[in-house]
């Protein structure tokens, strides 16, 4: 079981650092020195479907479902970002070849990786020009609506997969356990972005949540949004904290929506937040893998406790809650 | 809490000064002016608890924590002009400033962090009318009322960083104690009121479009021209 407990992201490492402006992980690229975040400059995003190497679910069927989950992403409402299925072809992704394109292969050596999401970016600009998804046949998948025991869904990986194609990065809204020997289980997740699926069997993230809705209105927003942001710093010993996980809960609403410091300042910026009253809960990176969320270079803290701030945070109307400082003791 | 004292210091002071005339009856007829100010209090208005959820892989849900949220008690001042536009009824316009605070109780967190009140503090604002019906009186110088209105509430967040509007309704009684009075002249009369009202409240700073009913009550002080 815990073989199958991670997605990465093949390309992660290719482009380099989460974005360190705003909300979410976002992925950037750096070109010319600058900080430019990996996004579709046109839309619709093209996407083909490749005929080959599918095992357990027919052509069609996974057609089907990489179409719903498409179009789950594009009825967020608060978001442009449109997608458009242009076709079967025979190629497989991964390959340089101008299409994006989702597909089945093998790749057993890829003993924790269900899908993973590749990219190709224009050098000069930026730009992203392709981005194939994989899903690995190492693993069991089905369609069925209601999902199949000790298969995994195809449309909830997809959805992850989708946001990633996006340009989403990984969100750390979930609870996990350690698996003895090894691996993590998921107990809770509150955005398809998190790192880790749900066991096989499990349709629960066919959804999308708060989190990922303000993640892809943050990339793609509509014009004349009324959303707002939470700014702020977190200090450990009044020293900048790098790499804490701060939550924005709407107290009116429930909806969780979470940011990290990702300034060597300690600055945080939730945006794309529904203007309202939030707490704001920051915890240490400690339910996945740090890897899953910053490059390896980056030393994150977590030897801090989970704390919440004493200011109820107030979010205006298309604008900013101004500076909140949250101050956390270690453990 | 430093406003409300004063006003509370001046309520006392009005009702300390010597009273040499008072006649059973005041003037009541339509068109005398009347203006007062005094110390307002607005019981809590609770607005709501919310759990922050996970989804759980069978699609129940994993409670991280729980919030509870409140507008504290107002401490306040409020004013207001009345015109007698009938024997027994006045019409009135009043105002009214505050600064409660939005509390929210967070606790039962799922890793431990320690409980916490998150607070931001408000300003709060009305302006509207009313009408106030007089009864009979209970003795000469103790005339019992019944009184209605609605206005509008406006709720600023602290660092004026959003400001909510909504309207606000309320219904009560109370009595007004006059010191002195007298059926004719300019100066009229001049005493104490007390109230005791149901102020139903709605938007603003709540979560919701529903009324949220609070308790209130005022002194303060009136002069009759």
């Amino acid at each position: 079981m815990r073989r199958w407990t991670a997605r990465v992201i093949a390309a992660l490492l290719l482009i380099g650092q989460p974005e360190p402006a705003l909300a979410y992980l976002k992925f950037g690229v750096t070109i010319g020195g600058r900080q430019i975040t990996l996004k579709w400059a046109d839309t619709p995003v093209r996407y083909s479907v490749s005929t080959q190497g599918a095992t357990d679910v027919s052509v069609a069927d996974f057609q089907a479902a990489v179409g719903r989950a498409f179009a789950t992403w594009q009825g967020v409402a608060t978001s442009t970002i449109t997608y458009q299925f242009a076709g079967l072809t025979a190629a497989l992704p991964g390959r340089d070849d101008g299409l994006s394109t989702l597909g089945f292969e093998r790749r057993p050596e890829l003993d924790r990786v269900l899908a993973a999401t590749s990219f190709l970016v224009d050098r000069t600009t930026g730009a992203l020009v392709e981005s194939d998804i994989f899903f690995n046949t190492a693993f069991p998948w089905s369609v069925a609506p209601g999902g199949v025991a000790d298969r995994f869904d195809l449309e909830s990986v997809a959805l992850h997969e989708i946001g990633h194609m996006s340009g989403l990065g990984h969100s750390a809204l979930g609870e996990t356990e350690a698996r003895e020997g090894g691996g993590r289980r998921v107990l809770a997740a509150e955005a398809v972005m998190f790192p880790i699926a749900f066991s096989p069997g499990s349709v629960a993230a066919r959804t999308l949540k708060a989190d990922d809705i303000a993640g892809i209105t943050d990339l793609y927003p509509v014009t004349g949004s009324t959303a707002g942001s939470i700014s702020g710093r977190v200090t450990k010993d009044g020293q900048p904290l790098f790499g804490a996980h701060v939550v924005a809960f709407n107290v009116a609403n429930g909806a969780m929506i979470g940011s990290f410091t990702l300034g060597s300042d300690g600055r945080f910026s939730v945006g794309s937040l529904s203007p309202g009253v939030y707490v704001l809960r920051v915890e240490p990176l400690d339910d996945a893998e740090i890897d899953s969320f910053f490059d390896s270079s980056r030393t994150v803290d977590i030897d801090f406790r989970v704390t919440f701030s004493d200011r109820a945070v107030v979010v205006p109307i298309a604008g900013d809650s101004g500076e909140i400082g949250v101050q956390v003791d270690r453990k | 809490m430093r406003r409300p004292a004063a006003i509370a210091l001046l309520t006392l002071f009005v009702c300390s000064l010597p009273v040499r005339a008072a006649l059973a009856q005041p003037a009541t007829g339509p068109g005398r002016f009347e203006v007062s100010i005094g110390s307002l209090w607005i019981g809590h208005q609770p607005l709501g608890a919310a759990d922050a959820n996970e989804t759980t892989p069978s699609g129940g849900q994993l409670k991280i924590f729980t919030t509870s949220s409140e507008l504290t008690t107002v401490f306040g001042v409020e004013g207001r002009a009345a015109v007698r536009v009938l024997p027994s009824l006045e019409v009135e316009f009043e105002g009214s400033y505050g600064h409660p605070e939005l509390r929210v109780a967070i606790s039962g967190d799922s890793e431990g962090a320690a409980a916490v009140t998150a607070v931001d503090t408000v300003q709060q604002f009305t302006i509207g009318g009313g009408a106030v019906w007089y009864l009979p009186p209970l003795t000469p110088r103790l005339s019992p009322f019944i009184t209605g209105g609605v206005g509008q509430l406006r709720q600023m967040h602290q660092d004026r960083i959003s400001l909510q509007t909504g309207f606000y309704y309320q219904i009560g009684g109370g009595v007004k104690y006059f010191f002195f009075s007298r059926p004719s002249g300019f100066f009229n009369a001049f005493g104490v009121r007390a109230d005791a009202r149901v102020l139903v409240r709605t938007n603003g700073v709540a979560f919701d479009d529903d009324g949220h009913a609070s308790p209130a009550a005022g002194v303060s002080a009136f002069v009759r021209f």
